[in-house]
């Protein structure tokens, strides 16, 4: 169904009803599960994720035959699910374990994180991240990262800083070559479907730029512009993020939640 | 399951050092390809892509099926990769890996989504028969960067395949063997190259093209671009590893542009000399005949 | 006396002509790889390549280029730890190979609190012990009859080339320059460079330097001839080349 990107022009708002750099109505939540290590429920319009994190934990499979701790990298593997449900979008469709694209999220999703987090302080140990994807309207693997870096801070992995990530598209196709075309962020379902973009995930609130995929044609020249809005976005969500956690350590703080147990929960060793 | 030979710490401490004096272990520059040669076989759709010591082999066959049902006007195109142990002891048969599932994945998206090949015109009878095209790549041998070798030998065979023509009178499909009429070529919108960027340093700030295995083994992160001659981005692909400045990602981006046209040209080349090569019996020959009458 | 070593092509299974085999009187016959001993008096090749035979020594052996390599007592090899466990580094001699054993106390002056700390990863040239079939080979890296290293133990630094096991065995030749026609290493030393070198039989060369250009020029010296298989003056001009391309 062609989405009429036409009205764009007249009033400069999506079909939406959104700016070009506005973002969707971002919901946050951590330690949503009791049982878990760390937890998180991410909103972002209407694609909805959660997040389970378990461990750091010893690996009881890296016996003697296998292990990446048997050379040179002595440090926590970081291994990643991503289970889309099936009534997450609106086409009931079935994927399998082997969908080679869910492969590709996680393996996406496990080396940005493994080089955010220091993992060098968990050798021959496992973090284990299982996504689940209930709802799908655009930016899925935006908000995969967003909802495991929210889930890792609730499980007190250190890492270097937030990892955050953000879709940017640019109106009119890859066809047209005019100069005016708008960069715009955080895309739904129906803008991805119509216009070239990309996902980027950044560092914190610097430029830097840990994930980059993007999956359709669009003009080279139009990359800067593009990135750079989605590095604006980045920080945007950074900011929430920031917020979620802030909010949350707060609230345990006043309510007294803060067990004497758990804020020993990790213990660098010296 | 056999897990990839990795490289001694002497290795690694010397290869990033050597990088950070910028020199090359085989004393190539940064931005310099290995040797790359593109050989087409005696049939059509067989190209051979060596680079270095890495060497890949892709076969593209044709066949008329039964369209898919929710796409009637549209034939089948299919790529499939195979890295079989032939190539490391690494790769096992039926069971792929990460970097057979990212390859695979990274072709599809490179040629099939950026509508390289147009599906529609391989339709024949719609939602009845049409042309199903597959692509079989081989590794055949695995020195690093299998991604440039690959993606330049599925464009190279699909662009160098010929299929059988074919007639449609009423409801009667006829497919002329090669004998009745000259096969023809696929219809052809874009060729893209992948353009594979390692990076190292603490903040991924040595940028490497044509990185060799050892060098693919040490890198902290890398990113792809897909792109065709006309400055078109078919796809980008940093799947993680250390965060690289964005300015750094856009340089690439220029750099692979000025990649991707060199090996355009490179194709193109190729494809005319081998059509030569091909003419030389084949069409002038029968034209010269007939002028002869 | 047939000083020259005589060379006769063979296939695995070929009769070996009795009256190339050397017969030493007194000196038990020495047989070397790619030969297998069928008793009481038979010889047959396991591998394609070169009999080679040594009267003085009284020893006779194949020799191949190519394939894996397989441990031999008395062998040196260039290893990369593995892992370590009580008592012992297991080491890599080549890859997707189960490895060898290195008894931890097996360098010099090695004792329980002194012995050194090796991470996986690090590389060790050592001496292969006991290899049989069907074993796992053991590794020291230090003599057993004079407590001595004699240059055995971990390498530091430096870079690791991969080289054919019979570049390797070229190399290691007593009288490399002559016999296994390698000059290649000479031609760099007396062209002014200062390098070390150590070869492992297991196809690997460890080169080592104060700077890093040296180091590579002598990689890339030792692979060509290798790969391209040089003679004696083609190996000359190469260094001359590399020589002038680095200055």
């Amino acid at each position: 169904m062609p989405l009429d990107t036409s009205t764009y022009d007249l009033a400069l708002l999506r079909v939406d009803g959104r700016r070009w750099n506005e973002l969707r109505r971002l919901d946050g939540q951590i330690r949503t599960q009791a049982a878990a290590d760390g937890s998180s429920y991410l909103e972002m319009g209407n694609t909805k994720v959660m997040c389970v994190v378990s461990g750091p934990s010893e690996d009881k499979r890296r016996g003697q035959t296998s292990a990446s701790t048997a050379t040179g990298s002595n440090a926590a593997d970081v291994a990643v699910s991503v289970v889309v449900a099936g009534f997450s979008s609106v086409d009931r469709k079935k994927r399998g374990r082997g969908d080679k694209r869910i492969q590709e999220l996680q393996t996406t999703i496990s080396k940005a994180l493994a080089s955010n987090l220091h993992t060098h302080l968990y050798p021959r140990s496992t973090i284990s991240i299982s996504l689940n994807v209930l709802s799908q309207d655009g930016s899925l693997l935006a908000a995969l990262i967003n909802a495991s870096t929210l889930a890792l801070i609730d499980a007190g992995i250190p890492m270097t800083d937030y990892l955050v990530a953000c879709t940017a598209g640019s109106t009119s196709s890859y066809a047209a070559n005019d100069d005016r075309a708008d960069p715009l962020v955080d895309l739904n379902n129906q803008e991805e479907q119509e216009l070239p973009f990309l996902t980027m995930a950044t560092l914190g609130a610097t430029d830097k730029v840990a994930v980059l995929v993007c999956e359709s044609r669009v003009q080279v020249s139009r990359l800067e512009g593009m990135m750079a809005a989605a590095a604006d976005a980045c920080k945007g969500v950074r900011d929430f993020l920031d917020q979620v956690i802030r909010e949350k350590g707060h609230k345990m703080v006043t309510e007294g939640t803060i067990e004497k147990g758990a804020s020993m929960a990790i213990e660098i060793d010296a | 399951m056999p897990r990839e030979a990795e490289p001694s710490l002497n290795e690694r401490a010397f290869v990033v050092q050597a990088l950070q004096e910028g020199l090359r272990l085989d004393g190539r520059a940064f931005d310099q390809f290995r040797g790359l040669d593109l050989k087409f076989g005696d049939h059509y759709g067989v190209a051979d892509v060596t680079l270095g010591k890495t060497r890949v082999l892709a076969n593209v066959s044709a066949e008329v099926t039964a369209p898919y049902i929710d796409r009637p006007f549209d034939g089948i195109f299919t790529i499939t990769t195979e890295l079989s142990p032939m190539a490391s002891p690494a790769f096992e048969v039926n069971r792929p890996t990460e970097t057979e599932v990212l390859l695979s994945r990274l072709l599809e998206k490179t040629v099939r989504r950026s509508n390289a090949l147009d599906t529609e015109s391989l339709c024949l009878i719609a939602g009845q028969k049409c042309w199903s095209i597959r692509v079989d790549l081989h590794v055949l041998s695995h020195d690093g960067n299998l991604i440039d070798g690959s993606c330049l030998a599925v464009v190279a065979a699909l662009r160098h395949f010929r299929r059988p023509d074919t007639s449609i009178e009423g409801e009667t499909l006829t497919v002329y063997t090669p004998a009745e009429r000259e096969p023809v070529p696929l219809s052809w919108l874009h060729s893209p190259f992948c353009i594979t960027f390692s990076f190292y340093g603490e903040e991924g700030e040595i940028m490497l093209l044509d990185a060799t295995l050892l060098e693919e083994q040490l890198r902290v992160s890398s990113c792809i671009i897909s792109l065709n001659k006309h400055g078109e981005i078919c796809q980008i692909a940093k799947l993680g590893g250390t965060p690289v400045e964005a300015v750094s990602l856009i340089q690439c981006a220029s750099a692979a542009l000025t990649k991707g046209k060199e090996l355009s040209t490179l194709l193109d080349q190729k494809l005319a000399e081998d059509s030569k090569r091909r003419d030389k019996g084949g069409l002038l020959a029968e034209l010269s005949a007939e002028n002869e009458r | 006396m047939a000083q020259q070593t005589e060379r006769i092509f063979v296939l695995p299974g070929d009769q070996i002509n009795p009256s190339v085999i050397p017969s030493h009187p007194k000196r038990p016959l020495k047989l070397g790889p790619g030969l297998r001993h069928i008793p009481p008096s038979e010889l047959l090749p396991t591998v394609a390549g070169q009999l080679v035979t040594d009267y003085k020594k009284n020893s006779i052996w194949v020799e191949y280029n190519g394939g894996r390599y397989i441990p031999a007592v008395g062998d040196l090899v260039i290893g990369t730890v593995a892992r370590s466990v009580v008592d012992y580094y297991y080491v890599t001699l080549s890859d997707y190979t189960s490895n060898a054993a290195l008894p931890q106390l097996a360098f010099e002056m090695a004792t329980k609190k002194t012995r050194p700390q090796l991470n996986p990863g690090a590389l060790v040239y050592a001496r292969v012990t006991l290899a049989n079939r069907h074993m796992d080979p053991e590794l020291e890296c230090v003599s057993a009859t004079s407590g001595k290293a004699e240059g055995l133990g971990p390498l530091n630094g430096g870079m690791l080339y991969d080289i054919s096991l019979g570049m390797a065995r070229r190399l290691l030749m007593r009288k490399s320059v002559e016999e296994g026609k390698v000059v290649v290493l000479e031609e760099l030393g007396s062209a002014g460079l200062a390098f070390e070198t150590a070869v492992g039989r297991n196809g690997k060369m460890w080169v080592n330097s104060e700077s890093t250009k040296t180091v590579l020029l002598v990689g890339r010296a030792v692979q060509e001839t290798d790969e391209k298989n040089l003679d004696a003056e083609q190996q000359k001009k190469l260094v001359r080349k590399l020589v002038k391309e680095m200055s």
